[in-house]
């Protein structure tokens, strides 16, 4: 059994294994888990329903299972998520802590949405030549992150390669890890990319999910140090992304030079930037 | 008559033996107790500044107490290590279940703990932490209080129970 595929049984309550294993185990990309209906196993397109309602005890089993009974340890509840091993997107939703205005986690868990990762080693083989700054755009779920993944391993094989990974998502220990791959979890993307840069002299810096104006502002900054960047953002088209005022700067300063675009069957195509 | 007398010697020194081993008893809860302190004190600081996962929180707080109640501790950390059971209250009341040699009230104290831990925001975790505490603190005040006179009180009524069943016998 696949090492990220039994981690994430491991973190399921034993009523749902059997059944998420043998109807999810190839094209699972989301589990949902909501407090009185049925688990619900998304991927190609289809929903399917397990039977049996969910409990609190099963949502409870999750959350402590993928955190050690610990989610406050976790910095990212406070932003509605946890990080599983394997690499599995954990979020949350239910009652909510919060102070002074701020989020500082969840007291009880109503929802759950498992969003399951996987990696196949080699496909981004045809993109590992392209020369400069590459830009992974699709919208949610499509295989952005599983591409940057494949291009940080494939581009390592030539540089030094800086992965800048604030939820810790990108290279779980099950992974594959490239030859020339440091990895950074846990520290936010503006200030990740400011260590990595002084300390790890990269090549590249990769980095998943562009959402923030403060990210933006890293990259030029990195870009004008001399790295290059592979990264994702969340736009369906080229158009899509021109039109998101947020990367307006990245466009302006032209930081990256190669737009791989992902299609609904998680393939994907190179486009040229252009502005 | 010597007989009579070796026999109600051994009565009275019997009876006195069961006070003073109630006064042990009660000196070594008071001891339990101040380790669960002890470590209760640890984990809410551990808790607050470093954000230690419970099944490593466990293990330190068990090296940090020792005593009696380190074994308990690394077994809770070793049975959440294992993931073996949903919540931490589980967890804890199998560890309870293979420690029988615990007194009533740490037995007690250490389930609230086990229905404490696992919360899932980290004020209510660390409310949960000050609540056992200060339930601890309480008990141990209990036990504290007019110690001296009341191991006086135990050992003498022993004594008294012996002699009693002394001239009873006669």
């Amino acid at each position: 059994m696949n090492c990220a595929w039994k981690q994430l049984m491991n973190i399921l309550p034993p009523r749902l294994r059997g059944g998420v294993d043998q109807l999810g185990r190839e094209t699972m990309e989301e589990l949902r888990l909501r407090l009185g209906s049925p688990p619900e196993i998304t991927g190609g397109g289809k929903s399917t329903w397990l039977p049996g309602a969910v409990t609190q005890e099963e949502l409870t089993c999750v959350v402590n299972a993928a955190s050690q009974y610990s989610p406050w340890a976790a910095a990212t509840v406070a932003q509605g998520y946890l990080t599983a091993p394997g690499g599995h997107r954990i979020g949350l939703c239910g009652e909510a802590v919060c102070r002074d205005g701020k989020m500082e986690g969840i007291r009880q868990v109503r929802s759950l949405c498992i969003r399951v990762a996987r990696d196949f080693p080699g496909i981004a083989r045809g993109a590992a030549n392209l020369p400069g700054s590459v830009l992974i755009l699709g919208p949610p779920g499509w295989g952005k992150t599983t591409l940057l993944r494949d291009l940080a391993r494939q581009k390592s094989d030539t540089f030094q390669v800086s992965v800048v990974d604030e939820r810790g998502e990108l290279f779980p220990q099950c992974f594959a890890q490239g030859r020339r791959l440091d990895i950074l979890t846990g520290c936010p993307k503006p200030q990740g990319i400011g260590l990595v840069l002084r300390t790890m002299a990269p090549a590249y810096i990769a980095l998943d999910e562009i959402t923030a104006e403060a990210d933006c502002e890293a990259l030029i900054h990195g870009a004008n140090c001399g790295v290059r960047f592979l990264a994702t953002a969340h736009a369906s088209s080229v158009r899509d992304l021109r039109e998101r005022d947020i990367y307006r700067p990245l466009l302006e300063q032209k930081i990256f030079s190669e737009i791989l675009l992902m299609h609904a069957d998680k393939s994907y195509t190179r486009e040229r930037m252009a502005l | 008559m010597t007989y009579k007398w070796v026999g109600a010697v051994l009565v009275v020194l019997g009876c006195g033996g069961c006070g003073l081993r109630m006064v042990a008893e009660q000196t070594r809860q008071a001891g339990l107790l101040r380790q669960l302190l002890q470590g209760l004190e640890f984990m809410e600081s551990q808790l607050q500044y470093r954000l230690t996962p419970l099944p490593e929180l466990c293990r330190q707080a068990a090296g940090e107490v020792g005593g009696s109640l380190g074994p308990v501790l690394r077994e809770l950390a070793q049975r959440l290590d294992g993931g073996e059971a949903p919540e931490v209250s589980a967890c804890m009341t199998a560890v309870l279940s293979s420690h029988g040699e615990l007194p009533g009230n740490l037995r007690r104290l250490l389930y609230q703990l086990g229905k404490s831990l696992g919360r899932f925001d980290l004020p209510g975790q660390i409310q949960g932490l000050r609540t056992v505490r200060s339930a601890c603190q309480q008990e141990r005040q209990r036990l504290e209080e007019n110690k001296g006179e009341r191991f006086r009180s135990i050992q003498t009524l022993a004594c008294c129970a012996g002699a009693a069943l002394v001239i009873l016998f006669a």
